[in-house]
Formats: structure tokens, sequence, C-alpha cells
């Protein structure tokens, strides 16, 4: 009786699942089978004819030192940008765990710049930050202080000052919901231990929340090694290559140098260096979800 | 029975709803679908898509709809349309520096009247002797300065040669005739109107350089090469790696290290640079044409625009076309011809420019100087000085990979002998 009514579910749920998977099939997998495919040919816009090359432009793109330092650019910069932001977002969770005037509206504050678009956070930003009308040069200015934005020294600092102005608020979120779901008998048997604040931030809740930030972190810097559109609006990948992300390299040699097959390679080059984290990540998410440590 | 008779009367009526959904009416017009991007050329093309629609395009059976991609990535969207050999679109936009690549997705064109263009910006837009599209705007660049400032000049003759020498170590006399100058003399007057070098200098800077890694930034260095004889290919072979190629690197190399820009328009564009004009930051620099009325209505450069050919002995500057193209795989090609037959008319162009569009009909232009000033402008410098690189299918994928390679010693990252091999390994690597 038990064994049919399962079978019964599990057909209930293949079917009630299809159309979700078809979707889905639609979506990953049909993209995925056109990027390999395109990753095995080549295919450049400016001729006509297109026809399979192998492996081909996967040896040419690990001849391309572009790629290279653009890798290079984009992991420095994701680890540099997400670390900040996983401290500093863990660090105003702290803030905000407790109670005090004008809570709910600063919190609602804090996750605005969340809600806008990377690309036109990137567009205000290029405004605001105008040398010539920007407001905030013209404030620093009018205090005495100069500090060319955009100047090519300081440009890797601006980008990731600008990125932990756009996404601390994602690490502030998650760790906030993490804090909440934080036992208070917990809190109340260190403090019966006689430990104080800084104990228990070490020693309590940081062991505790370990699997939490690490998802946190995890999952901001692999969408900080994607980061495209706040760069390329920003500096171009410039001044030569210096702040090129993979994405951008991607970018230009799909839709400049035409070169779809190459841009296909690269792409896949990412997804097979990002993929190993994966795993990682899921066995944190387990971790977490049964509580253990 | 009766149920069957329902499933008759049911399968009837839904035969009948869709044959009519799927049967075209009669006398219905064929809808050309045209890409065009956001911004002044749209907004001024949607006049001339409407007037054609209420008027010509229903006696020719065509509709015209006008689909605006966006600004930044009109081009990318419709690199992908193209490879994958779209129907979807039937009229795509392009531009003198994109046809080489986009002309194998093109039919032809016949029978465009060419004496009714500009000569460099329908010329720009042949490949292998064929006009692969129509010619809408003309962009090109204006060595851009303050005339009040540069009036000033002559009365200050010691200190200019005092800081020519200082800073280029060169004996220079000011020479307050942008027309005449050259290179030196644009240097030294930057350097004049440099706070760093002049304290009594009303602007900051005295020049407003456009050194961002980006292939329009390359359209402008251009002008300089070209200024000291320079040019792309000598012969069909790269020509950077030339003391004219390495003399263009460091006129940049010099504006930037020497300070006579920010520090920061090593990540200036367009908007960047027109915001240094118009604050009153900088003195002068080389521009689009676009910038002209705004740069002499509003700020420090109101009513003393001044504007001459970019710098040099053989003094040229970057002309292209924003342009039209046919679809070859477009299911309306008679339609869409008929529309670009009607585009290709004085009539079509100058309701165009009356919308605000810069058509490179010179008879246009002429005759809407007192509308636009620029015009006349534009016209005179095409003619004279306009000139266009021809370096084949892939002249678009060239700019992109000078920016990325001449960038560094625009803003004084590497020299002139650090990249000039560089780049003409770089053009080498995209000749046909």
């Amino acid at each position: 009786m038990s064994t049919t009514f399962n079978k019964q579910r599990r057909t209930a749920g293949w079917i009630l699942a299809t159309p979700l998977l078809l979707i889905l099939a639609g979506l990953l997998i049909w993209p995925v089978y056109l990027g390999i495919k395109t990753s095995l040919t080549h295919d450049v816009l400016s001729e006509f004819s297109t026809y399979g090359v192998g492996l081909g432009n996967f040896k040419n793109l690990i001849r391309q030192p572009n790629f290279w330092l653009s890798l290079r650019f984009t992991f420095i910069y994701a680890l540099v940008a997400t670390t900040l932001e996983v401290i500093l977002g863990f660090a105003l969770a702290l803030l905000f765990d407790r109670v005090f005037p004008g809570k709910r509206v600063l919190f609602s504050l804090m996750l605005v710049p969340i809600m806008i678009a990377p690309s036109l956070m990137a567009v205000m930003f290029r405004l605001i930050l105008n040398e010539n009308i920007g407001i905030i040069p013209g404030f620093l200015q009018k205090i005495g202080l100069h500090f060319a934005i955009f100047d090519q020294h300081n440009i890797f600092t601006s980008l990731i000052i600008l990125d932990i102005l756009e996404f601390t608020a994602f690490t502030f979120l998650l760790s906030y919901s993490a804090l909440q779901n934080m036992q208070e008998e917990v809190y109340e048997a260190a403090a019966i231990d006689g430990a104080n604040k800084k104990q228990v931030l070490l020693q309590v809740t940081l062991p505790i929340l370990r699997p939490a930030i690490a998802i946190i972190f995890l999952l901001r810097i692999l969408d900080s090694i994607r980061t495209f559109d706040s760069v390329f609006i920003l500096t171009g990948g410039g001044p030569g290559t210096t702040t090129q992300t993979v994405g951008i390299y991607i970018f230009k040699t799909a839709f400049i140098y035409g070169d779809f097959g190459l841009a296909a390679s690269a792409a896949i080059v990412l997804v097979l260096i990002l993929a190993p984290f994966m795993p990682f990540i899921i066995k944190q998410f387990n971790l977490n979800q049964n509580g253990r440590r | 029975m009766r149920l069957k008779k329902i499933s008759i009367a049911l399968v009837s009526a839904l035969s009948l709803v869709v044959g009519l959904a799927v049967m075209p009416a009669a006398n219905a017009a064929t809808t050309v679908k045209m890409v065009l991007w956001p911004g002044p050329e749209g907004d001024a093309m949607q006049k001339v898509v409407d007037a054609y629609n209420a008027s010509q395009g229903k006696k020719e059976g065509v509709t015209v709809k006008m689909i605006l991609l966006s600004r930044d990535n009109t081009f990318a969207k419709e690199a992908t349309l193209m490879k994958a050999k779209s129907s979807e679109y039937d009229i795509y936009f392009t531009a003198s520096y994109l046809v080489g690549q986009h002309a194998p997705y093109l039919t032809a064109l016949k029978g465009v009247n060419e004496s009714l263009y500009l000569k460099a910006p329908v010329n720009s837009l042949k490949v292998a002797g064929k006009q692969m599209a129509l010619p809408l705007d003309t962009s090109l660049h204006f060595m851009y300065y303050r005339k009040d400032l540069i009036a000033s000049l002559a009365a200050n003759a010691a200190k200019y040669t005092t800081i020519a020498k200082t800073v280029l170590g060169k004996d220079l006399k000011p020479n307050t005739n942008p027309a005449t100058w050259s290179w030196d003399d644009a240097l030294a007057t930057a350097a004049y109107f440099t706070q760093k070098y002049n304290p009594d200098s009303p602007t900051k800077y005295g020049y407003a350089l456009p050194a961002k890694n980006l292939l329009y930034n390359t359209m402008i260095w251009n002008d300089v090469l070209w200024g000291l004889g320079g040019n792309w290919l000598k012969d069909g072979k790269p020509n950077l790696n030339s003391p004219t190629g390495k003399a263009a690197i460091d006129i940049y190399n010099t504006i930037y290290t020497k300070g006579l820009t920010s520090p920061e328009s090593s990540q200036w564009e367009y908007p960047e640079t027109n915001s240094a004009l118009e604050s009153g930051n900088a003195a002068m620099g080389i521009q689009w044409n676009a910038a002209y009325s705004e740069l002499n209505t509003t700020g420090s450069m109101k009513d003393q625009t001044g504007i001459a050919a970019p710098p040099g002995t053989g003094q040229r500057t970057h002309v292209h076309a924003l342009a039209v193209g046919l679809n070859k795989y477009s299911k309306n090609q008679v339609a869409a011809a008929k529309w670009m037959s009607y585009l290709a008319t004085v009539p079509a162009m100058k309701a165009y420019a009356a919308a605000g569009g810069v058509p490179s009909m010179p008879s246009i232009l002429t005759g809407m100087v007192a509308k636009n000033a620029s015009f006349a402008n534009i016209i005179e410098y095409a003619g004279k000085y306009g000139y266009s690189e021809s370096a084949g299918p892939r002249e678009f994928d060239i700019y992109a990979a000078l920016a990325e390679v001449l960038s560094p010693a625009w803003s004084g990252q590497k020299t002139s002998a650090d990249v000039a091999a560089a780049a003409d390994a770089a053009i080498q690597k995209l000749l046909p």
C-alpha cells in the first residue's frame, strides 16, 4: 500500500515538475549546448562561413596573454572586494542586531544599492564623480581636498570602493539574516560563563556562523568574478587592459572583435574554473541547514 | 450524434478564426523593420518614418517600423542577429567603421545618387567598390578652443616662450591662429593655459584629452597621426612603429605626463571631454562635431567657441557616417528597398535635418546653416580635411585593438617605444 502510494507520489512529482524542467532545459541546457558548439567552431562576424575547428579556439585562448591578464585582474579584484564586503557587511549586521531608534528606516536605506542595476550605478558614479561637473569632486575641492578618483594610480582602489558601496548591502543582508537565527540561549550560556563581548563574537558567534559566512563569501565572490557592466562603463577595461575583467574580455572578443568561437571558449574555461567551487557551496548549504559545524 | 455535431461546429468555428487570423488582408501593407539607436538620430528618424508611413508608404504598400536598441549595445545585438542570419529586422544600423564587418550580411545598394552626398561619408560606406549602406549622419572632429584665451596670447609672448621652453624645451612664439597650428604650437598653448606652469591661467588644464581605452578615442588620435603625415599602413603594411607613429603617440604621452590634461583623463571619453571644456577646466581639445552646439551655447565657451582643423602639417579630420544597410536575409527586400529609396531623397533627408539629424547631403546642410551654424563647418571640414582609414573588413576591430594597445602610452604608463611594435602587430593580425 505504502509502496504504491510512494510510486504515485513520485510520478505526480515528476509530472508537476515537468513544465519547470522543460523551461530549465530551454533556458539552461540549450544555451550551454550552443556555447559548447560555438566554442568548437571558427565563427567570426566578418567571415561569412562557419566551420568546425575542434579544440582550436581553446588552444588559441591559452596563447592569449590578455585572457590570462584579465583572469588575474578578475580574481584579485573579486578577492579584495569580496573580503572587504563580507567583513563590512558582517560588521554592519552586528551593529543592526539590536534595537535602536530609526533602525527600520536605516535598514531600508542600507538595501537601496542592491535594488539598482550595476550598470545604472556605474552611470550614476560616472556622473557624480565627474571631476568637472560631479557633486563629489566639487565638494572635495570646496573643502580643499583633491583626489583624482579616476587617475590610473587610484583606479583599482576607486573600483573596489564603488563595488563595496554597491554590494556590501548584499553581504549585510545575508549576515543579518544569519545573526537573526542565532539561538538566544547560546548568548545566555556565554554570559553565564562570564564571556565578554569580544569573546562572544570570536568564540561563539563567528564559529557558529562560519558555514553561513562561507556561503556569503562564495556567493559574493562568484558574482564578483562575473563583474562586467560597472567596470566596463567606468574604465572600458583600461588603460590598456589593466582593469579588464574576464567578462569584459569575453564581451570584447565576441562583440567588438566579432570572434564568437574564441569568446565562447573563454566563457567555458571560466565555467570550468568556477565549477569546482560548487560542491563546496552545496556542502556548506547542507552544513548550515543541518545546523552542524 | 449530438457530440459529433458539436465537435464539427467547434472545429469549423476554430478553423474560421485561425484562417481569418493568418490570411493577409487584401491590401495589407508590408511592414519593414529598421534598427536604429536611441538619441538624436532615432528621434529625427521617427519623424521621417511617420511622414513616410502617412503618405508615400501608403501608396507603396509599405509600413516602416523603427526599433531603437540601446545606444551602447546596438552593434553588439546586431552582430548576434547577423551571425544567426536572422530575418527579424529588414534594415540594420551600421557605420563607416563597421560596414566592412557587416558587409557579408548586407545587400549591396544600387542606384544611390552619390552626387547628393558629401564625398568622404558616401565613399566610406563602400566595400570592394560596392555601396553597402546609405549615409545618414556625418561625424567629424574639430580642434575646439576658447577664442578669448587664444586672443590673449599675443599680449603675453614672453611668458608663453618661457613656458614653452620649460615644458617642451623649444623656443616658440605664440600663434594666435589655431588653423595654422603645428602640434608644438598646440602643446605650448596647452602648457600656457595649465595652472601648474602658469598660475594665472583661467583654466586648470590647457588640454582636454580623451585617453580612455575606447575605439572612438583611437579615431581622435588618428587626427594626430595624420597631422604628422603618418598613417596606419604604408604600402599595405602596418606603419605605427615608425618615427611618425611614435611621434603621434608621444604627443598624447606628453600631454598626459606633463600634466597639461587632468590625471583622470585616462578614463575620459566624449562626455568628460565636453564637461572639461564646458566647465572651464580646460582651454582646448579635439572633440566631435556634435559638441559644437552645446559648447557654444552653455558654460565657459559660450559664444567663445573657436574651431579649427586638428593641428599638423597634413591636417586631416576623421570623418565617418552613420548609415543603414539592407539585411541580406530580409524577407521583405523589395519593400525595404522602396523605403531606402525614399530615404535617399532630398525631401526625406531635409525632414531628417529639420528634426535634428545631420544628414550627409551638402545641399541640405547649406540650406539649414541659419538654423544650425555648425552645418557650415561640417561641409567645409569634411570637404577640406575629411579622411577615413580603409583597412578592410576588420577596421572596427583595429580601432578597438589600437585603443587597447596605445592607451597605456597615451596615459603615461608606457612609452611609444614600448607600444609601437605591439600596435603594428595588432594591426597585422587584423588585416585581410
